[in-house]
């Protein structure tokens, strides 16, 4: 009976209710859809990284004066359990030269093609290091350099055998602006003593923890002679910030929601004075002070789960415009993930229509019945 | 037994420059089964003693005793009990509530008391018959005319089994005929059910319909005869 008598009254006041209930609709959208798209934009750049997350770097220790890793490292490192592979690179900065363009790129020596062919993807050519070299994907762009082109490292030519994908970030090293040559190549050009980086690819994301303690017990044993890195913690603080932007994000879309629940006040406190004989009544025939409170509760949770339910709704679709707007693929909307968003606007919404109706129901229930009686 | 008795009942408004005494001194009891008009010019208390018996109101001092039970000592909780179970009240413009039909506002007390639908239901739709309207169960009190409105309260009153039914100008608005209608009503509850009724008018001719009058003036009992 309460439900419908709270029904009753709010549709009684037919045009203000719906007033107040696309305000609701309004707010919880506005949160909702940011917080979709914020999660779609964490999902997106967490899935460029993930490749990363099985990846473990292993640097000299420059600050203790070690400027390179030796070769019986190395080989130990080699042999650590759960290790799909092992890959010792040097690297320097040196002159590359094609036609009239001259740039200072990094330059790395490998040991073996078929390292540079589990690492990377060959875009043209093929990746062959007999005396060539392979070039990535901006070099080729930003030079004009096509396979089978010659280019000079440090004035000595090499023919370059493959160009490599375009791909960013992948083993700690942008290959975009690069150039692989075999390891004799490299010796040949500079003087380095050790490698300067071993890339280790993890048989699964489950053993990196296990690996860099085996590795920091074998070499680090003694001197703090070798770094040992991982994205972990990279993944995590850009999972962190991607999270408080999010919130940030929805935060301001709340305030929408505070409207809403300022507009949700005006219409119960109008709607307590309109009603002041008929609480009266109500009193005066045996209603206690909480079933008052109980009966504007219940309109202000209707505006709220109506409003809500609608908002969140329609937060998919406000979350699928944002994206595709923003143009992030629109995959991630039906994440479990956005689920989390659309509750929390759900919940949001519906709290702050309750919190709005608090006042209004208390002082609808302070009335004394014999001068809500007198009311005119 | 009396059902209501009062105890030098004073009801004084204070406000910073003057003081009005709505009641004073009044002494009086209604036994079980009376039916009894106070009357008296408007302006002369006769409201403010009724809502004092309906426990609305609070005495500035003397003690109200309803069903043997003193009100002053009880909370706010005790007194709406009090109002729910053992007092029907019937309003001047009927005061049903707008929203709901003529089924539902007799119902309404019995929600408040906690009874399930099936009971409330019934019980309404006995008293409904009762005041003569079960046709009208649905209606709400916009689609009914005032005396129809007036016998759906009467029925809403009536839906706790209270122990007193409590008239303020059950009449006023209504018509002859209709005003004539309701005191049948009213009389019929008196005599057939037993329900003691306490009614406030200033209209002498319903003085042929009660058992006793108590006439009130200035916020005194000036008369009271059986």
């Amino acid at each position: 009976m309460y439900f419908e008598l709270a029904r009753r009254n709010l549709e009684r006041a037919r045009a203000r209710s719906i007033l107040a209930v696309v305000g609701i609709v309004i707010g919880v959208m506005a949160i909702a859809s940011i917080g979709i798209f914020g999660n779609t934009m964490k999902q997106t750049v967490l899935e460029r990284f993930q490749d990363e997350a099985d990846t473990i770097l292993i640097l000299p220790r420059y600050t203790e004066g070690y400027s390179g890793i030796d070769e019986d490292d190395v080989e130990l490192i080699e042999k650590v359990n759960y290790i799909d592979y092992a890959i010792a690179l040097k690297d320097e900065r040196g002159e590359v030269e094609y036609k009239d363009n001259k740039a200072f790129i990094n330059i790395y020596g490998v040991k073996d093609e078929d390292d540079l062919k589990k690492l990377y993807n060959v875009y043209e050519g093929s990746i062959k290091l007999k005396g060539t070299a392979v070039i990535g994907y901006r070099v080729a762009e930003d030079f004009g350099v096509e396979v089978g082109d010659k280019v000079s490292i440090e004035d000595k030519n090499f023919k370059v055998a493959g160009v490599l994908e375009e791909q960013g970030m992948k083993a700690g090293i942008s290959p975009d602006m690069a150039v692989f040559i075999s390891m004799d190549d490299f010796d040949n050009l500079y003087d380095q003593e050790g490698y300067s980086l071993v890339v280790i690819e993890a048989e699964s994301i489950a053993y990196v923890d296990t690996i860099e303690e085996s590795i920091d017990s074998l070499i680090n044993k003694k001197d703090e002679k070798v770094e040992i890195r991982d994205f972990q913690s990279l993944i995590e603080s850009v999972e962190e910030s991607m999270n408080s932007m999010t919130q940030f994000l929805m935060a301001i879309a709340a305030i929408s929601l505070l409207v809403a629940g300022v507009s949700i006040l005006n219409i119960m406190l109008m709607s307590t004075f309109e009603r002041t004989k008929e609480i009266g009544v109500m009193r005066a025939i045996g209603a206690f002070k909480e079933t008052i409170v109980l009966i504007f509760l219940m309109e202000a949770t209707i505006l709220g789960v109506v409003g809500s339910v609608v908002g969140a709704v329609l937060s998919l679709a406000g979350g699928y415009y944002i994206i595709s707007m923003m143009g992030f693929s629109t995959a991630y909307i039906l994440h479990l993930s956005s689920a989390f968003y659309i509750s929390e606007g759900f919940v949001v919404g519906t709290v702050t229509a309750i919190a709005s109706g608090l006042y209004p129901a208390w002082r609808a229930s302070r009335l004394e019945p014999i001068e809500a009686l007198r009311y005119e | 037994m009396k059902v209501v008795e009062l105890v030098d009942v004073y009801k004084i408004y204070k406000t910073e420059y003057y003081e009005v005494k709505a009641l004073e001194c009044v002494n009086m009891a209604v036994k079980e089964g009376e039916f009894v008009a106070i009357m008296g010019p408007s302006g002369s208390g006769k409201s403010t003693l009724l809502n004092i018996i309906g426990c609305l109101d609070k005495p500035t001092r003397g003690e109200v005793i309803i069903n043997g039970v003193e009100t002053s000592i009880l909370s706010d909780r005790e007194l709406t009990e009090l109002r729910r179970d053992t007092i029907g009240f019937i309003f001047q413009q009927y005061n049903l509530i707008p929203t709901l039909t003529a089924l539902e506002n007799v119902e309404l007390p019995m929600v408040f008391r906690g009874l399930s639908k099936a009971e409330r239901e019934a019980r309404a739709r006995e008293l409904l018959k009762i005041v003569g309207i079960e046709e009208l169960a649905n209606r709400m009190p916009r689609e009914m005319s005032g005396g129809q409105q007036q016998r759906v309260a009467i029925a809403r009153a009536l839906a706790n089994n209270p122990s007193i039914l409590l008239c303020d100008e059950p009449t006023g608005n209504l018509d002859t005929r209709s005003g004539r209608q309701i005191m049948d009503i009213l009389k019929k509850l008196n005599e057939e059910e037993r329900v003691t009724v306490v009614l406030v008018t200033h209209d002498p001719s319903l003085a042929d319909y009660v058992d006793r009058v108590v006439r009130i003036r200035d916020g005194k009992v000036v008369e009271d005869v059986f």
